[in-house]
C-alpha cells in the first residue's frame, strides 16, 4: 500500500487507490489503464471531454460499474467480485448524482435517514437528529417534511448531498451535480460542496466549474478517451497546461 | 357570452368568467356553439333516459323475485335441510357476518374515515333491516332475527375497539381481517368433531358470499403471488427466471374458463394426496393464480418503467439489493401501476362468477336456477339481472373509488 511521509512525520495512506483500471462496455474500451491515488482529505476535480470516462471511472469507485482489469482499493478494501467487500466499500463512499436521484415516494427526512437506519442500524431519533443538522449545514432545516417534488432543483441536490452525508462517509464521489441546475441555484450547490472540502472531507468531483475547481481543488485531473491525460494542481493546470489535448480542451471552455 | 370588462388591478381577482356556477357552466358547457348543442343534445338524452329508467324501477318493475330469493341470494342452499342435516347451521353465516361488521367499525375507527363510517353503517342496516322480513317465524327465526340485529351494535364495538384499545393499528387490523377471513372459512365449513360445527359440504356454498370468499382470498393472495412472480421473472437467476416466465405464460395464455374446468383434474396432482380439497379449493387456487399472472405483468411493468437511477442511489447508500427492491424499487413500481392492479381486482371479482360452470351457485348462478325452477317467476328475469349488475356494480365501484382514494393519499401523478 502507498504510504507516504508528510511534513508532521505522520503517515497518510492513500484513501483511494486505482491501478491500471480497464472497463469495458461491451466492446467498447472505455477505461483504458487508469491509475492514481488520493489521499484523506484531498479535493480532486475531474475534467475532460463528453464521452471521456469521467463518470465511468468514479462510478466503479463504488461498483456502480464493474471493472474488469486492475484494482481498486478504498479505504484499504479491495474491490472484487466480493460482494461484502463492495457493501463496505459502499457504506463509506458517498455519491451525488448528475439528477439528483432522490426518492420520490420518500419524505426528504426520510430520503436521510433511511440507510442510517437500514444500513447502520441506528435509531430512529439518532438518524433524525443527525438528519436535522446536516438540513441546517446545507441551509435548509425547514423543508424535513416536504417530498422532493416540493422543492426546487437546488434544494434537491442540497438534500442528496445531505443523504449521502449521514452516511458519515470518508469520500464523497460527485458526478457533475450542478449539470442540471439553473445558474442561480447552481452557486447555493458549490457553496455547500465548498464548505464539505474545508472541513477536510475527501472529494472526487466531476464538474465543468472551472471557478469551483481553480478554488477548491487541491488536484486537477484531465481525462480524454478513457486515460488521464494530465494531472496536476489547478493553478498550474490551468495557466501552464503541458499537454496538446489539455490546451485544447482549455481553450474551448476557458 | 363574453363577461363585461372588469376594472380591477390586474393580480387581485379572477376574472367573473372564471368563477362561480355562471362561470363554470361557460367554460365548461357552453364555451361556443358546438359545445353548447352537444351540452343540450346529452342534457335531453340523460333526462329521457333517467325518466324512463326511474319509471321502470319505480312503477313498472316487480321486485318481489328479490324478496323471494331471500337469503339465497347471499349464501346459496347453504341453509338448506340438505346441507345442514338435522340442524340448524343458518347462525355460522350470521356470526361471520357480525365479525365482518365489527372489522367495518374498526375501519371506520382506525382512520375517523367518512366513506369507512357509510360503509359500516350500511352493511350493518341492511343486514339488520332482514330482520324485519315479512317471513313467518317457521321460516325465519326468532334467534336469526337477534344475530341480524346483532350487527348493529357490532359496528360501535369494532370502533371502540380501534379507538381505545392496543387494536387501533393499521398492521393489528389487518391482521384482524385476515383472522376473521379464515374464521369464516372454518365457521362455514365446519369442523369434524365438533357437535356445534358440523361440516357443510362446500357443494351447498353460494350466492354472493361465495363471490367475495372467492374474491377476499385471490385479492389477498394475488397481490403477493404476483410481486414474487414479477421479481422472479426479473432475477438474475436462470433457472428462477425460467420457471417465472413459463407460469405467467401459462396462465395468461389459457382462458380462466378452460382453467377452471381443468382445475378439477390437475390440482389434486399438484397438492399431498391426503390433503382434504374440494372444488371451491381447486375453483380459489385456479382463480388466485390465473390473476398473479396478469399482477406480476402489471408490477413488471411498474418496474421496467422506474428510472434507473433510483437504484443505483440506493445501492451507492449501501443498501442491499433486496432492501433496495423492497424499499425503493416496489414501492414506486405498484404506486406507479395502482390503476392496473385494481383493474386486475375488478376483474376478478367479476370472473368468480365463472365458478358457475364447475357447478358451484354463485349469486348469478343462484338467481339463474331460482327462475328455472320457479317458472311463475321468468317474467321478472328482467328485475333480477338489473338487481345483479347493480350489486356487482357497487362493489366494483366501491373499489374503484377505493383506489382512487389510495392514490390520493401516495400522491400519484404529483410526486
Ligand atoms: N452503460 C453504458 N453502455 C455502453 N457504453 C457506455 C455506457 N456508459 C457509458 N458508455 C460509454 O462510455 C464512454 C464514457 O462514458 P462516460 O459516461 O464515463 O463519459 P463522461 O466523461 O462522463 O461524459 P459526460 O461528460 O458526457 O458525462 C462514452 O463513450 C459512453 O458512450
Ligand atoms: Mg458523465
Amino acid at each position: 500500500m502507498a504510504v507516504e511521509e508528510t511534513t508532521t512525520g505522520q503517515e497518510i495512506e492513500d484513501i483511494i487507490i486505482c491501478r491500471d483500471v480497464h472497463k469495458w462496455y461491451g466492446s467498447f474500451h472505455a477505461l483504458k489503464g487508469v491509475s492514481t491515488t488520493v489521499k484523506p482529505g484531498e479535493v480532486v476535480v475531474i475534467l475532460g471531454p463528453s464521452g471521456s470516462g469521467k463518470s465511468t471511472l468514479i462510478r466503479t469507485i463504488n461498483h456502480l460499474e464493474q471493472h474488469q482489469r486492475g484494482d481498486i482499493i478504498v479505504d484499504g478494501i479491495e474491490l472484487s467480485g466480493d460482494i461484502r467487500n463492495i457493501d463496505a466499500i459502499r457504506r463509506e463512499v458517498g455519491m451525488v448524482f448528475q439528477s439528483f436521484n432522490l426518492f420520490p415516494h420518500l419524505t426528504v427526512m426520510q430520503n436521510i435517514t433511511l440507510a442510517p437506519t437500514k444500513v447502520r442500524h441506528w435509531s430512529k431519533s439518532q438518524a433524525e437528529e443527525v438528519a436535522n443538522e446536516l438540513l441546517t449545514r446545507v441551509g435548509i432545516p425547514e423543508q424535513a417534511s416536504k417530498f422532493p417534488a416540493e422543492l426546487s432543483g437546488g434544494q434537491q441536490q442540497r438534500v442528496a448531498i445531505a443523504r449521502a452525508l449521514a452516511m458519515q462517509p470518508k469520500v464523497m464521489l460527485f458526478d457533475e451535480p450542478t449539470s442540471a441546475l439553473d445558474p442561480e441555484m447552481i452557486k447555493e450547490v458549490l457553496d455547500v460542496m465548498r464548505e464539505l472540502a474545508s472541513t477536510g472531507m475527501t472529494m472526487l468531483t466531476v464538474t465543468h466549474e472551472i471557478g469551483f475547481a481553480r478554488e477548491v481543488a487541491d488536484r486537477v485531473i484531465m481525462m480524454d478517451e478513457g486515460n488521464i491525460v494530465e494531472e496536476a494542481e489547478p493553478n498550474e493546470f490551468f495557466t501552464n497546461p503541458r499537454n496538446e489535448r489539455a490546451q485544447m480542451f482549455l481553450s474551448q471552455i476557458l | 357570452m363574453a363577461s363585461p370588462p372588469v376594472s380591477q388591478p390586474e393580480g387581485m381577482l379572477p376574472p367573473r368568467s372564471e368563477v362561480g356556477v355562471t362561470g363554470w357552466l361557460h367554460a365548461n358547457l357552453f364555451s361556443n356553439w358546438f359545445n353548447s348543442v352537444l351540452t343540450l343534445v346529452s342534457a335531453a338524452l340523460l333526462v329521457t333516459g333517467l325518466w324512463f329508467g326511474l319509471k321502470w324501477i319505480f312503477l313498472a318493475a316487480d321486485w318481489t323475485v328479490i324478496s323471494e330469493l331471500g337469503g339465497r341470494f347471499l349464501l346459496g342452499r347453504y341453509n338448506t335441510e340438505a346441507a345442514c342435516e338435522g340442524q340448524n347451521c343458518f347462525w355460522r353465516p350470521q356470526a361471520a357476518l357480525i365479525m365482518v361488521s365489527v372489522l367495518l367499525g374498526a375501519a371506520w375507527g382506525l382512520r375517523g374515515n367518512r366513506v369507512a363510517r357509510a360503509v359500516a353503517w350500511l352493511v350493518a342496516g341492511v343486514s339488520a333491516a332482514f330482520a324485519f322480513l315479512p317471513y313467518n317465524l317457521a321460516t325465519m327465526g326468532l334467534d336469526v332475527r337477534i344475530l341480524l340485529l346483532l350487527n348493529l351494535p357490532a359496528v360501535p364495538l369494532g370502533w371502540a375497539l380501534a379507538k381505545y384499545t392496543p387494536l387501533g393499528t393499521g398492521t393489528r387490523v389487518t391482521i384482524l381481517g385476515v383472522a376473521i377471513f379464515f374464521i369464516t372459512l372454518i365457521l362455514l365449513r365446519g369442523l369434524p368433531g365438533l357437535p356445534f360445527l358440523q361440516p357443510v359440504s362446500v357443494v351447498y356454498w353460494g350466492g354472493l358470499s361465495l363471490n367475495l370468499i372467492l374474491a377476499v382470498g385471490g385479492i389477498t393472495l394475488s397481490l403477493p403471488i404476483g410481486i414474487a412472480l414479477a421479481l422472479g421473472r426479473r432475477s438474475n437467476l436462470p433457472v428462477v427466471k425460467v420457471l417465472c416466465v413459463f407460469f405467467i405464460e401459462v396462465f395468461r395464455g389459457v382462458p380462466l374458463i378452460t382453467l377452471l374446468f381443468m382445475s378439477q383434474t390437475l390440482v389434486p396432482l399438484a397438492f399431498p394426496e391426503d390433503m382434504p380439497q374440494n372444488s371451491l379449493f381447486r375453483a380459489a387456487v385456479v382463480i388466485t393464480l390465473f390473476s398473479s399472472a396478469y399482477m406480476a405483468e402489471n408490477i413488471r411493468g411498474g418496474l421496467q418503467a422506474l428510472h434507473p437511477g433510483q437504484a443505483e442511489a440506493a445501492r451507492a447508500l449501501g443498501l442491499p439489493g433486496w432492501q433496495t427492491t423492497m424499499l425503493i424499487s416496489l414501492p414506486q413500481a405498484i404506486r406507479n401501476v395502482i390503476p392496473a392492479i385494481v383493474g386486475q381486482f375488478i376483474g376478478l371479482f367479476k370472473d368468480t362468477s365463472l365458478v358457475y360452470i364447475i357447478g358451484m351457485l354463485d349469486v348469478v348462478a343462484i338467481g339463474r336456477s331460482f327462475i328455472q325452477s320457479n317458472p311463475e317467476y321468468l317474467p321478472s328475469a328482467r328485475e333480477l339481472f338489473v338487481f345483479l349488475a347493480a350489486v356487482f356494480w357497487i362493489f366494483t365501484y366501491g373499489m374503484s373509488y377505493i383506489s382512487g382514494k389510495v392514490e390520493d393519499y401516495m400522491g400519484v401523478g404529483r410526486r
